[in-house]
């Protein structure tokens, strides 16, 4: 009893450290992180960007947005007629753009959704905070994040060609 | 014996069986639960609860779903039965899985549906004092109704210059404050 008890303690010795050499000489996944930069896929959804200027105010993205993490103030001028005898437009004006990061889970609906192309899936997200409400990005922010954008993927060559 | 002669078997004369999406499912009336559980895991070889659910069916009442498996050859269907919505009470088959006991729990307390017959029938997660069933679909989010909906304001508006007259478009599946809450409790 006890000699078996021995030579099953020595296979199980023997294979455990059959296993350690294998795990040493392995080359490992691991990636340091901070030192060198994780290779992102391509469409990786790191932070959302405002393109400001595209932004007509409709809030659609507001109204989609399944958590509620999109605030919008604006208000209306108006744009005086250009022409002789031409009327009036009024134009909507963008106060306030923020997005609550800590409220955020990254679904792209908004992104999806604007009929206006502003708003862009940046891959940067390196933007963590020790105070939670600094995770709301103003406007200001998000239009930084748009220099960060990648360009548009290219067409793929089969592919109808867009018409210019 | 496939999974589909397996679902036929327990389906027997008062249920039926179907494949939804690749995976056969046997749909058994609410009275003859127990047995079909029983029947699973003696008569077939499902000796393993996977999971146990519901699915809140509106008017239809509530589905309690059990996902049982064979160990050994990987054969897995799916149970079902519909418990009605103005009486949702099952027996409980923790008898027949000891694993059963707490998804029954869990099952109990967030959709109110009472397992006849279960040994330890507290809610597993929710405070004792919790009121209403969170998974039921008419269960209004209180962070819904607590915070403002930031969709409700027209373009052109902000919170300052925002207008009170006006008849509001609302965020979907939260109800009017009247309808829901404090206000509609006279608090």
């Amino acid at each position: 009893m006890a000699e078996e008890r021995r030579s099953t303690a020595k296979t199980a010795l023997a294979r455990g450290l059959a296993l350690t050499l294998r795990t040493l000489v392995q080359r490992t996944g691991i990636r340091q992180y901070p030192d060198i930069l994780p290779a992102l896929p391509p469409r990786s959804r790191g932070v959302i960007a405002l393109f400001e200027e595209n932004c007509t105010v409709c809030m659609v993205c507001a109204r989609e947005c399944p958590d509620w993490c999109i605030y919008i103030d604006s208000h209306t001028e108006t744009v005086l007629a250009s022409t002789e005898g031409g009327r009036d437009r009024q134009r909507n004006v963008l106060d306030r753009f923020a997005i609550d990061f800590a409220l955020c889970m990254y679904c792209g609906i908004c992104v999806e959704m604007c009929p206006f192309d502003a708003l862009f899936w940046s891959p940067e997200f390196e933007y963590s905070e020790y105070d939670l409400t600094e995770l709301t990005h103003e406007k200001d922010r998000l239009r930084e994040w748009m220099w960060t954008v990648p360009p548009p993927a290219a067409h793929d060559p089969l592919a109808e060609q867009p018409r210019l | 014996m496939s999974a589909a002669e397996v679902a036929a078997a327990l389906a027997g004369v008062a249920g039926q069986s179907s494949q939804s999406y690749g995976l056969w499912c046997v749909d058994v009336p609410a009275a003859a639960w127990q047995h079909t559980v029983q029947a699973a895991r003696d008569d077939h070889g499902l000796s393993y609860l996977d999971w146990l659910s519901g699915v809140d069916e509106l008017a239809d009442g509530f589905s309690i779903v059990a996902h049982v498996v064979d160990p050994d050859t990987v054969l897995h269907v799916l149970l079902r039965t519909r418990v009605p919505r103005d009486e949702p009470r099952l027996p409980s088959v923790a008898s027949v899985h000891s694993g059963a006991s707490w998804h029954e729990r869990e099952t109990a307390e967030m959709y109110g549906v009472t397992f006849d017959g279960h040994p330890d029938p507290a809610p597993l997660l929710l405070p004792e004092e919790f009121e209403g069933h969170p998974l039921r679909k008419d269960f209004v989010l209180a962070s819904r109704v607590v915070k403002a909906w930031p969709g409700m304001k027209e373009p052109g508006e902000s919170d300052a210059t925002a207008s009170r007259g006006r008849r509001r478009i609302r965020a979907p599946g939260v109800p009017e404050p009247a309808e829901w809450g404090f206000e509609a409790r006279g608090g």
